[in-house]
């Protein structure tokens, strides 16, 4: 086993029990937290394979941005906090079929992935993508640049609008 | 890489060219809401910018009569998106103006600015949607489409119903699209590429792993089949449409399907199939998959759940959400058989449609203006009450019924023809089945209208001669189109053929 894989293990370890903790915690708080562990391991991995960009990307958006805000909604709206789960029969079964419909998904999707031939990029060290990235975007897509920004543009707008008193 | 150069600039002109109408309605959009801003005591000044600006869309689109692949072959402009967005703009344009007499958007003094110019940047969205043929650029302009819709949806927000519907769409959008955008990974894992054609060049090779191939697959056909409201990915489409305003209703049931039918025809014919031969319209699903098979499933889901739940329901906006569930379903029946007749018929269709639907709904929004009720047992004796409007409700309800001479007909007999034509007579028969069920819920409408309480002494209904005259165009056009359909199939064969 050589660094890369001991690293790979080392992320993929973090994401799978923190995205556990994040499904099977009885309180919200700790499932917010343990979302964080999530989001810094898939980017820890997303680094790993080269994709410096998307990686701070991801730690930038994710942690800094849409984690904070699902905390700052959690402790805000205090009733959230303590969520009662469903208890009894129905609420073991509904946790069973749950389960069950999960393994399932999760076995054949990893079976896709090993079976699939799968388009693999060079191996060899590659440099900064941020460059590569950016000329991309002002060139074959700058249409879904501009599309991007009248996107962003309509959802503050409606963003606005929800929030408004009132007019 | 691309090179960056002369070569580039001149590209990306000609490519502005192209882009016109969009550039326009994107200029309609901002300006609608400047001017929104600046003479606030106007009520309706963005109602009248964002008009004006379809008016010089649909102009450009006109005059623009260039074809070809732009921005990088991101988008293909032919005759096959001009029709489609052709029937947005149309749709938008009737949408803003029924909009003028909707009370329940002008109730309590409302501010409506930002209602007419997230229209505009809803259609712009559609635009987008008709013509990509770059997954990304699929995506973006879908989620552009959403977003709008999921505010329109929720924009009388004081109303319950309104704002649970906006959050219903929005939750089932989102994980709609999450689950799009997974297929779309898998995809581009699998061929390494988002360009529809190169997908296709790479299916093509029969080189791929089948598993991922149909996985995938299926994901983007949930992603679009949402917002067509197939079953069954439908569960959203009869609580949002009975708690939007109806307005917009008419306008999602119209306008965001057109968009949705434009890239589903347009992925699954350029990704996964290829024309047998320049003379021969039929295209060909490469070998692995049987798509056809999975869209005949689906279409015959859609159109028989719609159907059968129509029946139960009591609220004439359900009634009519159910309705259109089934339409998208007689409509899959084109795409499943592959030919061009197929694709002629779901656009013919789709013309009849539009004109059928919007009455419907203009017409449940002018009786819900006066009696504040969407309720089917309210529809009692209105036939006495407004006689001109529900006469107009029947050409409607028997235009979507399919019976002669109305556009309904019309659309469905193409679309028989073809699917007959095409051998696939299974799915005829359930299709005709399913036309003869939703006579009987088209027609209970009717009863209430006519036939029941006549012993009932209301008093008549009073409206406005605009609100009639627009009933009475709709209502004609109805008819129209039913017997001189000629000038449209006509149209719609010079689009169709721009597919090969």
């Amino acid at each position: 086993m050589d660094l890369f894989e001991i690293i790979f293990y080392f992320f993929a370890a973090i994401v799978l029990v923190s995205a556990l903790v994040v499904v099977l915690s009885k309180n919200i708080m700790y499932s917010a937290f343990s979302l964080l562990f999530t989001f810094f391991g898939v980017a820890g991995l997303f680094v790993l394979l080269n994709a410096d960009f998307v990686g701070i990307t991801q730690i930038m958006v994710y942690v800094g941005g849409i984690l904070v805000l699902i905390i700052f909604g959690v402790m805000i709206t205090t009733k959230v906090t303590g969520v009662d789960i469903k208890e009894g029969i129905s609420g073991k079964l509904q946790y069973a079929g749950a389960g069950i419909i999960t393994l399932l998904t999760a076995i054949f999707l990893s079976l896709m992935f090993i079976n699939g031939k799968w388009i693999t990029g060079s191996s060899t060290d590659v440099h900064a993508t941020i460059h590569q990235i950016g000329t991309l975007l002002m060139t074959k897509y700058i249409l879904a640049f501009e599309a991007a920004a009248i996107l962003l543009l309509i959802a503050f707008i409606g963003a606005a609008l929800i929030g408004r008193r009132k007019a | 890489m691309i090179d960056i150069g002369a070569n580039f600039v001149s590209e990306l002109y000609k490519s502005l060219g192209m882009f016109i109408p969009e550039t326009v309605l994107v200029v309609t959009f901002v300006v609608a809401i400047i001017m929104d801003l600046i003479f606030r005591k106007y009520k309706n000044i963005a109602a009248f910018t964002v008009l004006a600006g379809f008016f010089v869309t649909g102009y450009t689109l006109f005059a623009c009569n260039s074809s070809g692949y732009a921005f990088s072959q991101t988008i293909a402009i032919n005759p096959f998106s001009q029709f489609f967005k052709f029937i947005i703009l149309l749709t938008s344009i009737i949408i803003v103006i029924i909009s003028f007499l909707s009370k329940e958007l002008y109730a309590e003094n409302r501010k409506v600015g930002e209602y007419y110019s997230m229209i505009a940047g809803m259609t712009f969205g559609m635009f987008l949607i008709c013509s990509s043929t770059n997954l990304i650029l699929i995506y973006l302009a879908l989620e552009t489409m959403s977003l709008s819709s999921y505010v329109l949806a929720g924009y009388t927000k004081e109303v319950k119903r309104s704002s649970e519907a906006s959050l219903k769409y929005v939750i089932f959008g989102a994980i709609s699209s999450g689950i799009m955008i997974y297929g779309i990974s898998i995809i581009f894992g699998l061929t390494g590429s988002f360009d529809l054609l190169a997908i296709n060049a790479k299916i093509a090779t029969g080189n791929l792993s089948i598993a991922p191939l149909l996985v995938s697959g299926i994901m983007i056909l949930a992603g679009i089949g949402y917002k067509i409201s197939a079953a069954p990915f439908h569960f959203w489409t009869p609580d949002v449409y009975e708690g939007a305003p109806i307005t917009i209703t008419a306008y999602l049931s119209v306008a965001s399907k057109a968009a949705g039918f434009a890239v589903l025809i347009r992925f699954v014919l350029l990704a996964f199939a290829t024309p047998i031969s320049q003379t021969q319209p039929v295209w060909q699903v490469f070998a692995g998959i049987d798509w056809k098979l999975v869209l005949a499933i689906l279409s015959v889901l859609t159109m028989t759940l719609g159907n059968l739940s129509a029946i139960w329901q009591t609220n004439i906006k359900r009634l009519l959400a159910y309705s259109s569930i089934a339409h998208a379903g007689y409509m899959l029946m084109g795409l499943v058989i592959m030919t061009s007749a197929g694709v002629l018929a779901i656009l013919v269709y789709f013309f009849m449609y539009m004109l059928m639907n919007l009455g419907a709904f203009y017409i449940v929004m002018l009786i819900a203006n006066k009696t504040g009720s969407e309720e089917m047992d309210d529809y009692i004796g209105i036939g006495y009450r407004a006689p001109i409007l529900a006469g107009c409700m029947v050409v409607f309800l028997l235009s979507l019924t399919g019976i002669p001479p109305t556009a309904g007909f019309i659309g469905k007999l193409y679309l028989f023809m073809a699917v007959i034509d095409a051998r696939w007579i299974w799915l005829a028969v359930i299709g005709v089945l399913n036309s003869v069920v939703s006579l009987f819920y088209y027609v209970k409408v009717m009863r209430n209208m006519f036939i029941r309480g006549t012993d009932k002494t209301e008093e008549p209904l009073q409206f406005s001669r605009v609100s009639i005259v627009i009933a009475l165009i709709l209502a004609g056009a109805n008819i129209y189109f039913g017997l001189w359909f000629e000038p449209i199939v006509r149209w719609v064969n010079e689009c169709v053929k721009s597919l090969f």
